[in-house]
């Protein structure tokens, strides 16, 4: 490496880093962040109001509605309220059970017991929890209130959840966070560190200086590169000490898989700043290029489900390929041919976005 | 000297309406950014699972484990491909070419046969909670199928449950996500339209021109907050007939309600924006600050996906303080339910409160600049 570069890339640095406020907002908010949504997120969905009409010959009724509030899931709905449709509306309850005239428990007796439910279903996600979630407390309940034992099925299936049998959301969330607090520290700052040049004027100060296009390129993003894997020790230890993450994979190959990722989002930070005059454009194509990628990259919305053709947009997102690696590393122990198909994806679209961005700068330069 | 008056507001906003207008991409972004977004992941999002990749590794190999299998394949919920082993199956979770395993022992069949109960197993694999759920409810459900089809088991029914979905009969994504959707882009937008304006005025040195006038902190702000405010609402407005016309998102509510809320919610977060600005003076600082804030916390924390009734207690009184929280359940309810202004009372109040404190917050903080 030639001098000019060395200086280049410590300048880049110092200026960077000189203001202390951007000290704490690269190295102790993405802690603070991850601690934070580790901690609040939960994908299970939880506190759900439940309200039961029943009177007191419905025993049956009211040992379900008890069961159910005992357990994790639901907690008693607020209102007094005797319509059933007027609890939900009024936003008092999440879900009632109404029983058939005569109530539940006579039903039963007859043979034939009909329980309705309402859900709110402005929530999806909850709405579909409830019900299964019901299924299951009335089940066990007539099991033992009525000493009824269903018959066992002929076709029996053993379970078990792999790499994470509790289903500890940490487990889950914390590399997906890691990931989306890597992008915007590193693609936004490598963006911007051209285009406030090119505001200020100093750019043309810089062109006229005796150093090379490849230098003021390199010398432009190498900081950030810097800059993003000084950052990632920290967060990981977060993630395995404060959150339990297990690490199962080798840390080597992680190193690897986080240095394809942070080159790959300081050359797209390199190549969207060639196109912004200011940091106003920077900052909203940061935006438009930030948000998309989070939402393709498989941490809220399975990518599977999507539709084929949408598919195709989230394999050329950098991120899904990330967080792909991070938990197939962290929680699988890393399968080679995986691991190594898609860090050389991450690369490639590395290469791609630096040679882009070389010529671009070409232009601009001209 | 120190009373707000309109005229001096309404030059800024005309001065900030020119600089609007002389940046075509920033017009442009605000303007489409939120259509194309909500019609991108309007088509993109779907929680209903299907097609799980499922590796199947049959040692068996007799006419009631194929018939087995045929079950998992016609049930729409998964995609079959056969592993050689056990390992096989294993190793395809591993490498990611499988989200589940189906093992089936060799003596399925006879243990049928004989009338013990014949025995499988599924591997699940838990690396993605989001789908976890799911699997183990539709293996769940061909359970049943599958004993009933290949066992000539019919379980004795005695109750039902009648499930009733109100306000989204039919579980439809789209209408659960697109007014959230709507919320979050929204939201990130507004505050990076207005985060860098006054640490650029302060970078570029016409902020000390700004000073010398007679303009008070107060009307800088509105004057910089309202021509935004006015782009904003166009653009939600574009969002809505996307919605409506595009997607088949029902609107039951009032549309009057709909729009004083998501018109306080914009100079909530224009002016939080701003706020920004003024305390950091810097663009590149701000724009740090605007990501960290706008970007993260609205997507996660305000009940757009990841419900706030299942965070621990602290973390939903937390979740208070973020005005998108508000105007989440103010446009989720307007939209499906068709709530009143009476009942949204409690949010309209917060997100009412969360725009003072900005707005005031940020004229405080402009005011220290001013006398040093």
């Amino acid at each position: 490496m030639n001098r000019t570069l060395l200086g280049f890339i410590k300048k880049e640095l110092v200026q960077t880093l000189r203001d202390p406020r951007m000290r704490v907002l690269l190295f102790v908010v993405p802690v603070i962040q991850l601690t934070l949504f580790g901690v609040a997120i939960s994908t299970e969905v939880k506190n759900i109001r439940l309200a039961a009409v029943f009177d007191s010959r419905d025993t049956v009724l009211r040992d379900i509605y008890e069961r159910s509030i005992a357990g994790r899931w639901f907690i008693p709905a607020r209102g007094q309220e005797q319509d059933p449709y007027k609890l939900i509306e009024s936003d008092k309850a999440d879900a009632v059970l109404v029983p058939p005239p005569g109530g539940f428990t006579r039903a039963l007796g007859r043979g034939h017991a009909p329980l309705q439910l309402l859900v709110n279903a402005t929530n999806v996600l909850q709405a579909q929890s409830v019900e299964a979630y019901l299924q299951n407390i009335i089940q066990q309940t007539l099991r033992d209130d009525l000493k009824f034992t269903q018959p066992l099925p002929p076709i029996q299936f053993t379970t078990r959840v792999l790499f994470n049998p509790d289903l500890n959301t940490a487990v889950f969330m914390v590399p997906g966070t890691l990931c989306m607090i890597m992008i915007i520290t590193t693609m936004v700052m490598a963006n911007i560190a051209i285009v406030r040049e090119k505001e200020m004027g100093t750019f043309e100060m810089l062109i006229s200086a005796p150093v090379s296009r490849s230098e003021i390129i390199y010398g432009k993003t190498i900081p950030y590169v810097i800059l993003g894997m000084s950052n990632f020790p920290l967060i990981l230890a977060v993630a395995v000490f404060i959150f339990q993450v297990p690490m199962r994979g080798s840390l080597l190959v992680l190193f690897l898989a986080v240095f394809a990722f942070v080159c790959t989002a300081v050359a797209l930070g390199t190549l969207i700043s060639t196109y912004c005059k200011n940091q106003q454009q920077a900052s909203l194509a940061g935006f438009l290029f930030i948000f998309p990628m989070i939402m393709f990259s498989g941490l809220m919305f399975p990518v599977e489900n999507m539709p084929t053709a949408i598919q195709w947009i989230a394999y050329f997102d950098p991120l899904t390929h990330y967080m792909g690696l991070l938990r197939n590393i962290m929680l699988k122990g890393g399968g080679a041919s995986y691991v190594m198909t898609h860090i050389a994806i991450l690369a490639l679209m590395a290469v791609v976005t630096v040679i882009a961005s070389f010529r671009r700068f070409h232009t601009t330069l001209q | 000297m120190n009373v707000f008056v309109w005229r001096r507001a309404a030059a800024i906003s005309h001065k900030e309406v020119f600089h609007i207008l002389r940046d075509p991409f920033t017009l442009a972004t605000a303007l489409a950014l939120p259509v194309f977004m909500v019609i991108i992941f309007g088509i993109a999002i779907e929680f209903n699972v299907k097609n799980v990749a499922l590796a199947v590794s049959d040692s068996d190999r007799t006419q009631s484990s194929r018939r087995l299998l045929d079950t998992f394949g016609s049930s729409g919920y998964f995609l079959l491909h056969s592993a050689a082993s056990p390992e096989e199956a294993m190793s395809d979770v591993t490498e990611e070419r499988a989200r589940a395993a189906l093992i089936i022992p060799p003596r399925f069949e006879m243990d049928l046969f004989a009338g013990r109960s014949a025995q499988a197993q599924i591997l699940v694999d838990g690396s993605d909670n989001s789908t976890v759920g799911p699997v183990l409810g539709y293996v769940g459900t061909i359970q049943g199928i599958a004993s009933q089809r290949i066992g000539n088991f019919t379980p004795p029914n005695i109750y039902e449950l009648r499930t009733r979905f109100l306000f989204n009969p039919e579980l439809n994504s789209r209408w659960f996500v697109i007014p959230g959707l709507t919320v979050v882009v929204m939201a990130i937008l507004a505050i990076l339209l207005t985060a860098l304006t006054v640490a650029r005025e302060w970078e570029n040195g016409s902020m000390e021109l700004l000073l010398s006038t007679p303009v008070q902190p107060l009307e800088i702000i509105i004057g910089k907050v309202a021509p935004y405010g006015v782009l904003g609402v166009i653009a939600v407005a574009f969002v809505y007939v996307i919605a409506r016309t595009v997607f088949g998102v029902p609107f039951v509510g009032n549309l009057a309600v709909f729009g004083l809320g998501c018109l306080i919610f914009l100079l909530t977060y224009l002016a939080m924006g701003i706020l920004i600005s003024v305390v950091t003076r810097k663009q590149v600082v701000a724009m740090q600050v605007a990501m960290t804030v706008g970007m993260l916390p609205t997507q996660l924390l305000s009940g757009f996906i990841f419900p706030i009734e299942s965070m621990p207690v602290f973390f939903q009184y937390l979740t208070m303080i973020l005005p998108a929280r508000w105007f989440m359940s103010i446009a989720r309810d307007t939209f499906l339910k068709g709530s009143s202004f009476i009942e949204l009372g409690g949010a309209f109040l917060a997100l009412s409160l969360c725009c003072v404190l900005m707005i005031f917050l940020a004229s405080r903080r402009f005011k220290r600049d001013l006398e040093p």
